[in-house]
């Protein structure tokens, strides 16, 4: 499925941290990489070294474990010039870490990573780095919610990224607690919740089963950013996978955004993924 | 490949770093990036958040409609009194937030303990220069500089060691310190020994380490953001007065809007319908419910203080009534945690070895028990030893040379000392550590090569000393030249003369076997989690009765390699005992019960028991032991550690959930007689026999003191003996609601309409005739209602003692309490009935003796006439 991923590095560390995911992926793929750094006009001479040094420790990394590797430098607007290599070149997915400060941004609004996101013909996975001693994850948390279209390509991301650090997977998933009017909450066992699977995470699973990927399954009713935090901390998870928001400006005001609140809390690094192949 | 497993090179490569550390403009960039190394209290919700939040729910927003249509009735209807109804609804809805917020109030200062452990100020090298910096500014990818007693302040690498030892008590538990170095280790992070940890402290020694993760992000941060964030959740009473509240909400409703229609088609005007919809859901809720139950909780809290618990939230009292499962601890809590030396075991019968260790020698010199004014401070376990020693062969004069502290995976310590004029190597440590490094034994005074049958009967040895559920520990020596330099444990301690083993006894507390046997007869299973081995935790289950036929035996790496659900299958076992356990493992068992069903308490006392305590369904804390952090995640803490004193506070939460549905069942009675004069008045064209007023004089007024009477009956005689009550059980059982509403309350009624029209008989009243609201005739008949209901009240409090059990064979003075609500009751009824202000705000009018003793006879009824139904409960169905 992927091929050729992309790997957008810059002054900042975090960018590095991100772009060695994205040599792991591409080994397990064994896809083409692609190193870009896009200079916004006006940055200063040592973050341009410190970028260049970044690619280039990239670059050695990638060429010592055998992958076909390019760099790109540029400059100009990142978005619309990443924008125009994916479309050069044919990139499948697009590796970019997020920053603190676009973080503290609400919906992380107007940021570079999420206007990327948004404008990038492929899948994007969104990188947010606060752990930078968890280099090579073993456990990977993948929370999915009841409905998750692009399944295949979910379950591909997952199963390669696993693959490529030898990782074993934990899918997690935190439905609305089980609630009667007049009974209040209603206590469901696990494997009474196993029964209430939904649908497209047994599909997901199928898929991890066909790649071969150590996985377990955990069902935890409650808040979702909560839930998964709480999981990933309790677990020592090295890294969380998890899906793009769908939810709109009014639902995220009125209901939370469990990616906002995980962006913010995350106890280990986190990978948003934003599928951009539809299931065949 | 993990941080731990890298070579010094690697590391400064792969955190983008160097031997000189960050340049300050790469620093800020990562300050930017990771943001300030400090622990922050994820998750916490403001009080006021929480106090608002009792305004909202269902029950409240019913009566805030109440209040708002009385509260405009009174702008549309001048002069009726609305406007006072409608700030008495909402001075209801005020005292049940209160009341409510009251008993869920927890001051919440676990993570602010936390912080405490961390420094404030942090030597670390950048652009070459050693710089003293705030602790908070340490970003990932900086050289920071220990030395001794200084604490730790961001999980780092270290590049550099000179006999660095570090105490990691806030992350294992463990009070021994550590040697680290530098070497890459490839097993678990939290186990390594390049590591240094945030919130652990250099005890001796220096080291450079480079940072790699700071703030929430550190192994510290995650015992916070667990601690901040788990919460076991709704407290089984709450769950049950949603409930309530939600079934009376509806019911309540529901009848209003009935009768209003009902009232509509009679032909009653929309005015009087309307005050009649308020009136009956008014008389439908029990206003004083919450306010009581949270005065019976603390009466609990009070009565638990005394046994030795010290409850902080005041739903814990009830929840504890309701605990499935304990998870307890050893030492400390089963057994006293005051060892002392059992058995000696020694190969060598010889009495006396001259110029050469003997067992107690080493017992007493590779020993780091001090003497201080007389007493013996250190470890437990070595002070067990440091005396046996004395006892045995007194003081030596000997001079310690060097020191090989315990680590966990040596398990054992070494001293080289000077005794006699030589330098010996004195061990202790677990036997199988022990016999590891010795080569030879001693016999009968001499050094002979230790072989294989010797090691096996060494090893049977162990096993029965373990069988008895001592703790053992093996003893050995070497002789070293005076001028050798031993640098490493590993070079010191190996070709060792064995010497023997000590088995060391930690009794169990006098109590705990028959507070284990009163929670087998109360259904309540328990699980001991001990770092002790396995036949030692077994010798003292079998010893205190906690196992009786074969358990399920977990360690601590078997733990490690199974999955959620062969645990789950583990822990729905009757037996279990997990042995050589740390405490961080708690939260992982406590997680897998809460999940199957099980309401369960976990006893903790280090700061990484943290998390589990606010898990649990009751997290217990050591009052003596424990750390501040624990004792203030848990919701009681043991003023005595004792494990009796759990079993005790259980007891008391069960006879606490048994009182409150003694009050419910006293409170819902009297809804009957508030609600059944409205219906007659609907329906019936009377003049309404009760006030709203009225009502609320006797729901927040005369039936609150002997409620809480009730609250604080004596336990029945059988509540141990009953397995813990189901999760499926309800407080507001459809048995006690028959009682309430189709027995009780209908003699209620009848006493109270008795009452009104007796008087309105008796100045001549005819039939469809309305009154003014301000005559005479019209007050004495309401107070008179009013006053059967207090009346018949006054009996029901002896009636709802017990559900089945004789008042008599209770004994009528055994709870003095109902006494002084009762004198209560009565006072305040002759205050509402004869003082003026009384007057005024009720609406009463005095009233004659004669009326009184009228309403007697309905007192004695209803009091017969339950005695009568406890009667036939006991003798025929039962």
């Amino acid at each position: 499925m992927y091929s050729k991923i992309l790997a957008a590095v810059n002054e900042h560390l975090n960018s590095e941290i991100s772009a060695r995911y994205a040599i792991y992926l591409a080994k397990a793929c064994g896809a083409k990489l692609y190193i870009c750094f896009i200079a916004e006009t006006g940055i200063s001479r040592s973050s341009f070294d410190k970028a260049e040094n970044a690619m280039k420790r990239i670059f050695i990394k990638a060429e010592e474990m055998g992958i076909k590797t390019e760099s790109i430098t540029g400059t100009g607007e990142p978005v619309s010039e990443i924008n125009k290599i994916v479309k050069h070149e044919g990139i499948d997915i697009v590796f970019t870490a997020t920053r603190r400060e676009d973080i503290e941004k609400r919906f992380y609004a107007g940021t570079i990573a999420r206007t990327l996101s948004l404008r990038v013909p492929c899948s994007v996975a969104l990188v947010r780095i606060v752990h930078i001693g968890k280099l090579y994850p073993k456990h990977i948390l993948v929370p999915l919610k009841a409905k998750i279209n692009n399944v295949k390509e979910r379950a591909y991301f997952t199963a390669k990224m696993a693959e490529g650090f030898n990782s074993k997977v934990f899918v997690f998933h935190s439905p609305k607690p089980f609630t009667k009017f007049f009974q209040g909450e209603i206590h469901l066992t696990p494997f009474e919740w196993t029964k209430r699977l939904p649908k497209d995470i047994l599909n997901f699973i199928e898929y991890l089963k066909k790649y071969g990927i150590a996985h377990e399954g955990k069902l935890a009713p409650g808040a979702i950013g909560k839930s998964i935090t709480i999981e990933a901390a309790s677990k020592r998870h090295d890294l969380i996978i998890m899906g793009a928001s769908e939810r709109n400006l009014l639902n995220s005001l009125l209901l939370g955004n469990p990616v906002e609140e995980l962006l913010k809390n995350t106890p280990c690094n986190l990978i948003i993924f934003k599928p951009g192949h539809e299931d065949s | 490949m993990k941080i731990h497993s890298l070579t010094k090179e690697e590391v400064f490569q792969t955190l983008v770093t160097s031997e000189n550390g960050l340049t300050e403009e790469e620093a800020k960039k990562r300050f930017t990036e990771f943001g300030p190394n400090e622990i922050e209290e994820l998750g916490k919700t403001p009080l006021f958040i929480k106090f608002i939040k009792q305004f909202t729910h269902f029950l409240a927003i019913l009566l805030w409609i109440g209040a708002c249509l009385a509260i405009l009735s009174e702008s549309l209807h001048p002069g009726e009194g609305m406007l006072t109804l409608g700030l008495a609804i909402t001075g209801v809805i005020f005292i049940n937030a209160i009341f409510t917020f009251i008993q869920e109030y927890r001051a919440e200062k676990a993570v602010e303990k936390l912080k405490l452990l961390l420094p404030f100020h942090v030597k670390v090298v950048r652009e070459g220069k050693v710089k003293e910096i705030p602790a908070r500014e340490v970003v990932p990818g900086d050289l920071i500089l220990l030395s001794e007693g200084d604490k730790v302040p961001a999980d780092s690498r270290l590049i550099e060691t000179k006999f660095l030892m570090v105490n990691n008590a806030p992350l294992t538990g463990e009070s021994e310190s550590v040697p680290l170095d530098t070497s890459p280790y490839t097993g678990d992070l939290i186990q390594s020994k390049n590591i240094l940890f945030a919130g652990t402290t250099v005890v001796s020694g220096s080291g450079k380490g480079i940072v790699f993760a700071t703030g929430m992000r550190t192994e510290f941060g995650r015992i916070a953001q667990l601690t901040g964030t788990v919460s076991s959740g709704l407290s089984p009473l709450q769950k049950e007065i949603i409930k309530i509240t939600r079934v009376i909400a509806v019911l309540a409703t529901a009848t209003g809007a009935i009768f209003f229609l009902i009232g509509h088609f009679i032909g009653r005007t929309f005015w009087e319908n309307f005050l009649f919809a308020i009136g009956i859901i008014v008389a439908n809720v029990p206003e004083g419910l919450l306010p009581t139950v949270t005065l019976s909780l603390a009466m609990g809290s009070q009565r638990m203080a005394k046994r030795k618990a010290l409850i902080k939230t005041l739903t814990s009292v009830e929840t504890l009534g309701a605990v499935s499962v304990i998870c307890t601890d050893k030492t400390g809590t089963l057994t006293q945690n005051k060892m002392s030396v059992k058995r000696v075991i020694s190969l060598d019968e010889s009495k006396k070895i001259e110029n050469q260790p003997s067992i107690f020698t080493v017992a007493l010199l590779c020993n780091n028990t001090k003497e201080i004014e007389g007493d013996l401070k250190g470890d437990p376990t070595e002070i067990a030893l440091y005396k046996a020693a004395i006892d045995s062969i007194g003081h030596l004069d000997s001079e310690r040379v060097k020191e090989f502290p315990f680590d966990f995976d040596r398990k054992r310590m070494s001293t080289i000392n000077n005794l006699y004029g030589k330098n010996f190597i004195l061990t202790k440590g677990a036997p199988e550590s022990i016999l590891s490094v010795c080569s030879h034994f001693l016999i009968n005074s001499e050094i002979t090569s230790l072989d294989t049958s010797i090691r096996e009967r060494v090893s049977l040895f162990n096993h029965s000393l373990m069988d008895e559920g001592l703790r053992v520990l093996a003893f050995a020596f070497k002789e070293i030249k005076s001028s050798e330099e031993i640098i490493v444990a590993e070079d010191a301690e190996k070709d060792m003369v064995f010497l023997g083993l000590i088995g060391l006894e930690d009794p169990p507390r006098p109590e705990v076997p028959e507070a284990i046997k009163k929670c087998r007869e109360a259904g309540i299973r328990i699980i001991m989690i001990t770092g002790d081995g396995s036949r030692t935790a077994l010798a003292i289950a079998n010893e205190i009765g906690l196992v009786k036929g074969e358990p399920v035996i977990i360690e601590g790496n078997e733990f490690l390699k199974m999955s959620d659900d062969e645990l789950r299958d583990i822990l729905s076992k009757e037996e279990v005992i997990f042995s050589r356990m740390t405490p961080k493992y708690k939260l992982r068992v406590v997680n897998i019960l809460k999940e199957e069903g099980e309401r369960v308490a976990v006893t903790g006392d280090g700061v990484n028991d943290a998390p589990a305590l606010k898990r649990a369904d009751i997290g217990i804390a050591m009052g003596i032991s424990g750390t501040d952090v624990a004792k203030e995640a848990a919701d009681m803490i043991l003023l005595d550690d004792n494990f009796a004193t759990i079993v005790n506070a259980i007891e008391e939460g069960r006879t606490v959930y048994e009182n409150i549905r003694k009050f419910i069942s006293y409170i819902f009675s009297s809804n009957i007689p508030e609600i059944v004069p409205y219906l007659a008045y609907v329906l019936f064209r009377i003049p309404l026999p009760l006030t709203i007023m009225q009502i609320l004089a006797v729901d927040l007024g005369t039936d609150m003191l002997p409620a809480l009477a009730l609250g604080a009956e004596k336990p029945s005689s059988g509540i141990m003996k009953t397995p813990p009550r189901s999760p499926k059980e309800r407080l507001l059982t459809f048995p006690l609601l028959i009682r309430a509403y189709l027995f009780l309350g209908p003699i209620e009624a009848t006493a109270g309409l008795f009452g009104f029209f007796y008087v309105l008989n008796l100045y001549g009243w005819q039939w469809g005739q309305m009154l003014e609201s301000s005559n005479i005739i019209y007050l004495q008949a309401t107070t008179a209602c009013l006053t059967a209901i207090i009346v018949t009240q006054v009996a029901n409090v002896f009636a709802c003692r017990s559900f089945k059990e004789s008042i008599f064979s209770l004994g009528i003075f055994s709870n003095r309490l109902i006494f002084i609500g009762l004198t209560f009751e009565i006072l305040l009824q002759f205050f509402i009935v004869y003082h003026p202000l009384g007057n005024k705000i009720f609406s009463t009018y005095p009233i004659s003796l004669n009326i009184w003793l009228i309403l007697l006879p309905f007192a004695f009824l209803l009091f017969f006439a339950e005695e009568m139904r406890k009667l036939i409960y006991r003798k025929v169905l039962k």
